[in-house]
């Protein structure tokens, strides 16, 4: 089972098994995956631990995300220079978060993350309305789309400086019954 | 300099999520591009947790990978002194985690159509998924009381059916003429007679292990064996009951927990569409644009349900008196259609039972009952849509009324054709009446009555069968032949069929209330549904992928779970009722089946226990008795109590946690602007 394949030591494995939320199959899966982004670029063999980023413009066309509105802010989220290049750790991290074990509160905490446009720790108007436009594609008319931001605003923040921290979107969250469910992808 | 300041409030061994920056930085907004990662406490001391506790935690962080990596070193090197029991221990529920997670992939490779519902969930969401699920769930449930009932009655009848066994007679003279029953076919029949048979039950397939008539009431008493068939059919049906109301409840534990997590409904409704709302699982451009379109749809309508809502606010009193008087006699409207329906049912049962036959005209005759109870299935749902339209409620609350309105007609018009055939059975309940007063049933018009029950709901569910491929042959594909090639406005005003799942579902609990309510008298009709469902499975997947558009509005897949299982076990219970009245209250035919000798079917379970010894015997009865089911029934009262107190206690915590999180808040804006002041009070000092 384990024995043939020569991509990743078992320590390796062993690592990824307790540091994300799949077995070694798919791990192994996950690495297919991500050589066919760019073939040229990601080596089989990662038992060195290769320093190797596949860039943004690749991902995202992966046809998991090539529809997902969010897509380009999803990768971006899990990048550690921001610009959404992804090492092969940032993706087994992406798609981890995104599995169907992964607890809510983890799921959260990445959602925020995404849909905070401009990286500021906050939810505000604009990151609401960008939001909202992808979300409908823009067929809603400013009016509405106004007062659809208006009326989120007013439910979920708690501490009234009208725009949405953390805790208000977490707390917002838990009484979501269907974001467990929505915030998956299956790979 | 403020990272220090972060570290001195951290608690030991805790995760700081984002830097929340001291209020008087929090004018100045964050100049860096990449959001400020989590700080993690690298000199606390983890608590000692087992090798379950320490992988758990590390798989929930939310740091980068190198991170979480560099963790689990440290944490393997801080490896503490174990003793040897401690570190097997540890090795073996490794090695069992890593078993689960096989046996885990191996049982999911093994569910069928695993490939199928992903894909169906990538193109249409978990609504419509979520009836695939369900109508896999019912396609393992039938399988496995196929199964038990195989084992149990049908294997043993078959293998004591070539072997010599003991029936008894009785020698009672008078009670000769309800001991009358000849299924047996006429030997020239015409050919298509064959397939008539098949459609109707009778002929060359009444006599057959299909039906309770077959079955006799041997008992191997041998040496090495001894083996009771009635009683093997009565325990083996009664145990196929509790059985899937184990299997019911279990999967509604597992869905209830989500949605009494979160306290039923969601109450910021906006805000939760905003941000929850997007189905990241939908992959290609068609669904993506359908759910663009929908998520928009939503939204409208939740705008124009506001702008309902302030309008009914502010009627005057004579506009709100005659808004509900109309609503009130919508309701009588609706009554009386629902009423009618039952009415046309129990006229075309009675009629139907009274006729006999193997013509082809005789066919329409016996499907009445069939055919009057799904037109009317199809009829009043259909007109008291267009009523609601007038009853002027919000969208959400037409969609609840209208499926009430459907349950309640598809499962009391089952309950209306049962009382109808209990009527002709029992005389109307008067057992001196002429018909019934020798045998105690109608052995006349019914000289096996179980059968006829059996042939009854034999019939019900063949016809459902013939009517969903009928629809999807006749109506679904030309539709959209005519949508896609026709240019003429009315085909485009029309549209594409919508999978509609409510009524889709409900279909699918009255075909299985049907098979619930005929297992006693026909058993192998859960083998006959499993293969229904089966072909019923591909058949609506093809009409989903082909002539299908997703439904306008989404489908709440949680809470709609947990109501669809609640209408199984409302078909259940119905079931349940029918069962247990006829086994305890009618007579069994005296003419076939395996009680055929008793006084009603339970006896045979009194008589059986006679031929145990007196210490089983008596342990028995003390179970049946006051002495042990009062003080049971006070016990359980007791555990009822507790538990519904423990969940009033954590509904009072979730609450007040809630309050002080909107206090606390408060506080922060309160500190905000006394700091504010301060401020401007100090600078103003400084000029």
């Amino acid at each position: 089972m384990g024995n043939k394949q020569t991509i990743f030591t078992d320590e390796q494995l062993d690592a990824y098994q307790d540091c994300t939320f799949f077995t070694r199959k798919e791990i192994l899966r996950l690495h297919g995956r991500y050589h066919e982004l760019a073939p040229h670029l990601v080596p089989m063999d990662y038992t060195n631990d290769p320093d190797v980023k596949v860039p943004l413009a690749l991902i995202v066309n992966m046809p998991e995300l090539k529809e997902n509105p969010f897509r380009n802010r999803i990768v971006e989220s899990f990048s550690e220079d921001g610009e959404g290049n992804l090492s092969f750790n940032e993706f087994v991290d992406m798609f981890s978060v995104l599995s169907e074990t992964a607890p809510r509160e983890l799921k959260a905490i990445y959602a925020f993350k995404i849909y905070d446009f401009n990286t500021d720790n906050f939810i505000c108007m604009e990151d609401l309305e960008k939001t909202l436009n992808r979300l409908t594609k823009e067929e809603l008319t400013p009016e509405e789309v106004k007062l659809v931001c208006e009326k989120s605003i007013e439910e979920a923040d708690l501490d009234g400086d009208s725009k949405l921290s953390f805790a208000d979107f977490e707390n917002m969250i838990s009484r979501a019954p269907d974001f467990l469910s929505t915030f998956h992808i299956r790979i | 300099m403020s990272w220090a300041r972060e570290r001195q409030t951290l608690d030991a061994g805790q995760i700081h999520y984002g830097p929340h920056q001291s209020l008087r930085l929090r004018e100045r907004p964050s100049n860096s591009a990449v959001q400020r990662p989590p700080q993690f406490n690298w000199n606390a001391d983890q608590p000692e947790e087992g090798a379950k506790g320490r992988p758990r935690n590390l798989k929930e962080l939310p740091l980068p990978m190198e991170l979480k990596k560099a963790i689990r070193q440290v944490q393997q090197m801080k490896v503490p002194v174990m003793s040897n029991w401690q570190s097997w221990k540890i090795s073996k529920s490794k090695t069992m985690k890593r078993f689960l997670e096989e046996s885990r992939e191996v049982l999911a490779y093994v569910a069928p159509w695993r490939r199928t519902l992903h894909k169906i969930g990538g193109h249409f969401g978990g609504g419509v998924q979520s009836y695939f699920l369900f109508l896999r769930f019912l396609v393992v449930l039938n399988f496995l009381s196929f199964l038990l009932i195989a084992g149990f009655v049908l294997a043993p009848s078959i293998v004591f059916q070539s072997s010599p066994g003991n029936s008894e007679t009785q020698n009672s003279i008078d009670q000769i003429e309800c001991m009358i029953y000849s299924p047996e076919p006429q030997s020239l029949s015409v050919f298509y007679q064959y397939f008539l048979d098949l459609l109707t039950g009778m002929g060359f397939m009444e006599y057959s292990y299909l039906f309770y008539g077959f079955y006799n009431n041997t008992e191997m008493m041998n040496l090495q064996l001894s083996y009771n068939i009635p009683m093997a059919y009565l325990l083996t049906t009664a145990f196929y009951f509790i059985f899937c109301l184990i299997c019911i409840v279990l999967r509604m534990g597992a869905v209830i927990r989500d949605v009494v997590k979160t306290g039923g409904r969601a109450v910021g409704g906006y805000s939760t569409l905003v941000f929850t709302a997007w189905d990241y699982g939908l992959q290609g451009n068609r669904a993506t644009n359908l759910k663009q379109n929908n998520i928009r749809y939503q939204l409208q309508m939740d705008l124009e349900e506001e702008r309902i809502r302030k309008v009914a606010a502010s009627l005057t009193m004579a506009q709100t008196v005659r808004l509900y008087s109309l609503r009130a006699f919508l309701n009588l409207v609706v009554f009386g259609l629902i009423g009618a329906a039952f009415y046309a049912i129990f006229k075309a049962t009675q009629f139907s039972q009274s006729q006999t036959g193997g013509d082809f005209l005789d066919l329409i005759v016996q499907y009445l009952p069939s055919i009057v109870i799904t037109a009317a299935n199809f009829l009043v749902p259909f007109l008291c849509d267009k009523i609601a339209l007038l009853e002027r409620h919000s969208p959400s609350t037409t969609v609840i009324l209208a499926l009430l309105r459907a349950v309640f007609l598809r499962l009391v018009s089952l309950g209306v054709l049962l009382f109808t055939l209990w009527n002709g059975i029992t005389c109307n309940g008067v057992t001196e009446s002429a018909a019934c007063s020798v045998c105690q049933y109608n052995h006349k018009q019914y000289p096996c009555w179980e059968t006829r029950v059996g042939q009854e709901m034999y019939k019900l569910t063949v016809f459902d069968f013939i009517t969903v491929i009928a629809v999807m042959i006749l109506v679904e594909f030309p539709r959209r032949m005519l949508v896609d090639h026709c240019p003429c406005k009315l085909a485009q005003f029309v549209g594409r069929q919508e999978f509609v799942v409510p009524q889709n579902v409900l279909g699918l609990v009255y075909g299985q209330t049907v098979v619930w309510t005929g297992a006693l008298f026909c058993p192998l009709l859960p083998a006959i549904n499993t293969i229904k469902f089966i072909i019923i499975f591909y058949c609506r997947k093809i009409t989903l992928f082909q002539n299908c558009r997703p439904a306008d509005r989404t489908f709440r897949s949680n809470s709609s779970n947990f109501f669809f299982l609640l209408v199984l076990l409302l078909g259940w219970s119905l079931a349940t009722v029918a069962l247990i009245y006829a086994a305890v209250m009618i007579h069994p035919s005296m003419g076939c089946g395996p009680f055929r000798f008793l006084s009603m079917m339970w006896s045979v379970v009194p008589d059986s226990l006679q031929l145990l010894s007196n210490s089983s015997r008596d342990f028995l009865y003390f179970m049946g008795s006051q002495a042990f089911c009062i003080p049971l029934f006070v016990l359980l009262c007791v555990v009822l109590c507790y538990i519904a107190a423990l969940a009033s206690i954590y509904g009072k915590t979730v609450s007040l946690l809630q309050s002080q999180l909107k206090m606390e808040g408060r506080d922060k804006q309160f500190l905000v602007k006394r700091i504010k002041e301060l401020n401007s009070a100090s600078r103003g000092k400084k000029r």
